[in-house]
């Protein structure tokens, strides 16, 4: 691979024949889009460490996009028996839910909302439905408010290339009691997959949102790449939880942007345990006033696991606050990189705005990077940040140990406490519990 | 300042070191950077080959490398560059005895106050006209007792060995853009040598004057404070407003030996048209303490982020920084420190002011190397912002190897307070001389730190800043 060709994106699989044959069937919009998108993806750089925003995470290194194919897997039937294992496994630790996408392998096989809800005029679906069905509710969104490929690399590549997604759309005043869930399978190894969510909340509604993304150790790389876009109207209440689960070998790309229109609630947790290397771009944008946001994110890294967070908080109005907590634990030579940037327009008077990073390092070759930023332009204004990266608390350790518990138990529990603060904050029934479980998990091999 | 006392009261100027001295130099390079100029520098200088050759490397890194991209708006700067002279000679040689520095240049450090504070509380004095130091002088005692406080020149040309053991050992040339510029074109700077032992109880003091429109200074300070010695270097800086940019970019490297202790503190108070971009680097050893005590006040753009390389067990590094910013004005200014060695600590302090349409930035590091075990570090940064138009920006970097360390970051950013203001105004006190006390108890941490003369000199730029942020 020569650098010209690299910095092209030109790759064996991933061009513009394959966009070209996605577009057959789709309405000349999307074509346009897509071909739009696929002009900005080569024409835009790869990302080097030389920018700021990739300054930990060499793509170089980390990711061989031209040894990637496209993925060639057919629809499997809607039948659960049909199903992988643990997919199965995953989907029967959910709770009660309002509506199920299941998608295997970039394809969306199976797709149920309760009837009450369909009757009251929301919308769960494929992207491709969506697009046939509700033309101009997808129409207006996709791809231009949220995430458009002008975004970078990898927005643009996503939007040139996405197979399916997901399409949420809730009206006015419709309250959703439990989540939607989605689960995402991939057993593909050495494939691009790229998935697309877009969910639409209308005035005073309120849904809440889990996306599970998991699969076995992959043999060859494997690149997940996903685009959320979420648009919250004024007064809804959306929460996004992603719970990212893959297996060893995996690249787990997401872009996500949020957009909080006046006295909206727009939450999100980022769950990220799984992959070689994850990558999240979240920026959440407080657009109308009283527009409020809080950040979660928890990651537990072991083995050479690398995971990558990048945060922005974009105030814009008066009256905005958000709130960011992201908390990792880091074992073995695994390595964490946060980089939050708050950002307070001068328009946005009377913000409150908090950002807060913190790291525990189990392993004296683990690694933490934090960059918490701020750029204010507004006078009045409360922000802070805080960032942490630290040991074992000795004293907690000491104190468990002089109860009776094993050094091993008291290291456990404190890790555990310390990384239960992010879930309590967003207790979602099944969420909590799962992640958890897999925490444990990880935590045995310590 | 008593209680009833106003600001006008003060009859201070807007920038009280706003006056032009006449005085002829004895010669001026040609404007703009050069092979030539570096040359004629190094001819002046009476150099050394390796010198010369030193200094044309750099040249070349400097043209190398890129101009940074991030920080300050330097996209004007190498325009600016073009038009400076990057080298006046004051005069011919530098005096020891006050007496004997030529008039005008007399006159301008007595307006600014120097010989009257050396007199009272300084253990020795040096003071840069444009690119040269045109007087230094140290107190007959230190000097039985072997300290060295003398310009760079000198100390290349009295202490050959000890200079070049040390000379771009701390800040490389390569390091960075104008670091390379400074290699290749410093004049002018002290040389400090302090024997182990020795403990100065007064300190030392630099005084930097540019008089001249379109001038480039770019001192170079090497300090060697040696076992178990401690000392304190002071460094001011002012310059007359011109229309026109003026630029400083020095570099200054310390060597704080095992067990030693050393403050440097900056009060830089250059005028709203100079861009001051300087590298400032402590390499501590085993068991010694550094302290950087930053205050930026002046200049257009201040590029400047004082380090500590705790390379040395249980090394202390710390670092003081404030920044005010006011019209037109950005302050990008921070600090950095890096572990790499066992059981070592640091903490920063930044505490930042901006008001009108001026624009602070905190930027730092915070880097703990795999080994560095038991490592300890705190950051602390507060803004203060006066005007809706004010900007504030934090970017602190964290980086962590090692898991046996404890490293925390906090920022906050508030406006004064309404109930403290409220408070205050229900006590009779006007609202300007309220405000102003809030800023002051605001930066009062670092004031106190610093010798007296600067506390209140601090506290008087200040009052006279804040005048008409009301509203």
């Amino acid at each position: 691979m020569t650098d010209s060709l690299f910095s092209k994106g030109v790759t064996e699989a991933l061009n513009f024949s394959a966009v070209e044959h996605l577009c057959i069937g789709e309405p000349d919009w999307l074509r346009e889009r897509r071909e739009h998108a696929w002009a900005l993806y080569e024409q835009t750089p790869m990302p080097t460490t030389k920018l700021e925003e990739w300054r930990y995470t060499d793509l170089r290194k980390k990711l061989q996009l031209d040894t990637l194919s496209l993925s060639q897997a057919t629809v499997v039937p809607d039948n659960p028996t049909a199903w992988p294992k643990p997919l199965r496994k995953a989907m029967k630790e959910d709770r009660q839910a309002s509506g199920h996408i299941v998608v295997i392998d970039g394809h969306v096989v199976h797709s149920d909302l309760e009837a009450e809800l369909i009757a009251k005029g929301v919308i769960l679906s494929s992207l491709h439905d969506a697009i046939e069905q509700h033309p101009n509710l997808v129409g207006n969104c996709l791809a231009t408010e949220a995430v458009p490929p002008e975004e970078g690399k990898f927005a643009a590549l996503n939007a040139a290339l996405w197979s399916d997604g997901v399409f949420l759309y809730v009206p006015a005043e419709v309250q959703l009691n439990t989540p939607i869930r989605v689960t995402r399978w991939l057993s593909e190894a050495g494939v691009a997959q790229f998935g697309r969510v877009l969910i639409l909340a209308e005035n005073a509604s309120r849904i809440s949102y889990v996306d599970e993304i998991l699969s076995d150790d992959f043999s060859e790389q494997t690149f997940a790449s996903n685009a959320v876009e979420i648009i919250a109207k004024e007064r809804a209440q959306v929460q996004y939880v992603s719970v990212q689960r893959l297996g060893r070998g995996a690249f787990y790309q997401s872009v996500q942007r949020t957009l909080a229109h006046g006295d909206a609630t727009l939450d999100t947790l980022n769950v990220a345990l799984g992959a070689s290397v994850s990558r999240v771009d979240l920026n959440a944008r407080l657009l109308g006033e009283g527009a409020n946001s809080d950040m979660l994110g928890l990651y537990f890294g072991d083995e050479d696991q690398h995971f990558d967070f990048n945060t922005s908080q974009d105030h814009v109005s008066p009256h905005t606050a958000s709130d960011l907590l992201y908390k990792g634990a880091l074992d073995a030579s695994s390595r964490a990189v946060f980089r939050g940037i708050i950002r307070v327009k001068p328009t946005a008077q009377r913000t409150n705005a908090y950002q807060t990073n913190r790291n525990l390092l189990l392993s004296g070759n683990a690694r933490a990077d934090s960059l918490p930023n701020l750029e204010i332009e507004a006078d009045d204004v409360k922000c802070s940040h805080g960032a942490t990266v630290g040991e074992l608390d000795p004293d907690a350790k000491f104190y468990l140990m002089s109860r009776g518990l094993s050094r091993i138990q008291a290291e456990r529990l404190v890790v555990l406490g310390f990384l239960g603060e992010v879930l309590s904050k967003l207790p979602l029934g099944g969420v909590v519990e799962k992640v958890t479980r897999v925490i444990e998990e990880k935590l045995s091999q310590h | 300042m008593p209680r009833n006392e106003t600001v006008q009261d003060l009859q201070l100027d807007e920038y009280k070191y706003d006056f032009v001295t006449d005085a002829e130099p004895v010669y001026r390079a040609r404007k703009g950077l050069s092979e030539e100029v570096v040359r004629e520098i190094s001819a002046y200088k009476e150099e050394p080959e390796w010198m010369l050759n030193s200094r044309l490397k750099a040249l070349q890194v400097y043209e190398s490398k890129p101009m940074p991209t991030w920080g300050g708006n330097l996209s004007e700067l190498d325009a600016v560059l073009d038009e400076i002279y990057f080298y006046v000679r004051p005069q011919d040689r530098m005096e020891h005895s006050w007496e004997d520095v030529p008039e005008e240049i007399k006159d301008t450090f007595e307006k600014l106050g120097i010989p009257e504070a050396e007199r009272k509380v300084l253990a020795g004095v040096g003071a840069q006209y444009e690119s040269e130091m045109v007087y230094h002088s140290l107190r007959e005692e230190w000097e039985k007792q072997g300290v060295i406080f003398d310009s760079i020149e000198d100390g290349l040309k009295n202490h050959p060995d000890l200079f070049r053991e040390y000379f771009g050992t701390v800040i490389p040339t390569q390091d960075n853009k104008f670091a390379a510029m400074n290699a290749a074109v410093w004049s002018g700077g002290s040389f400090v040598y302090i024997p182990p032992g020795v403990h100065l109880d007064t300190p030392l003091q630099a005084y930097f004057r540019v008089n001249q429109e379109r001038m480039g200074q770019f001192e170079r300070t090497l300090i060697i404070c040696d076992e178990g010695a401690s000392a304190h270097y002071i460094e001011g800086c002012t310059a007359p407003v011109y229309s026109t940019e003026s630029f400083h970019s020095g570099v200054i490297e310390i060597v704080v030996k095992k067990n030693a202790r050393f403050r440097y503190t900056t009060i830089q108070n250059w005028s709203n048209n100079m861009y001051n971009l300087v590298t400032q680097r402590a390499l501590v050893h085993e068991g010694a303490n550094m302290e950087w005590l930053d205050g930026n006040l002046g200049s257009k753009l201040t590029m400047k982020y004082p380090s500590c390389y705790l390379v040395g067990e249980g090394a202390h590094g710390e670092i003081l920084s404030v920044a005010y910013s006011g019209d037109g004005q950005h302050q990008d200014t921070g600090g950095k420190v890096i572990h790499a060695a066992p059981h070592t600590t640091s903490s920063i302090i930044s505490k930042s002011i901006s008001k009108g349409h001026g624009r602070s930035t905190y930027r730092g590091l915070c880097k703990v190397h795999e080994g560095a075990h038991h490592a300890r570090s705190n950051v602390e940064c507060d803004a203060l912002l006066i005007n809706n138009t004010s900007r504030t920006d934090t970017y602190p970097y964290i980086e962590i190897e090692e898991n046996d360390a404890n490293v925390g970051h906090e920022a906050s950013v508030s406006k004064i307070g309404e109930e403290q203001l409220f408070y205050l105004t229900s006590r009779g006190i006007s609202e300007e001389e309220a405000m102003a006390m809030i800023v002051r108890g605001f930066i009062e941490p670092i004031a106190k730190e610093l010798p007296l003369e600067y506390a209140v000199e601090l506290n008087r730029l200040i009052e006279l800043e804040m005048e008409g942020s009301v509203g």
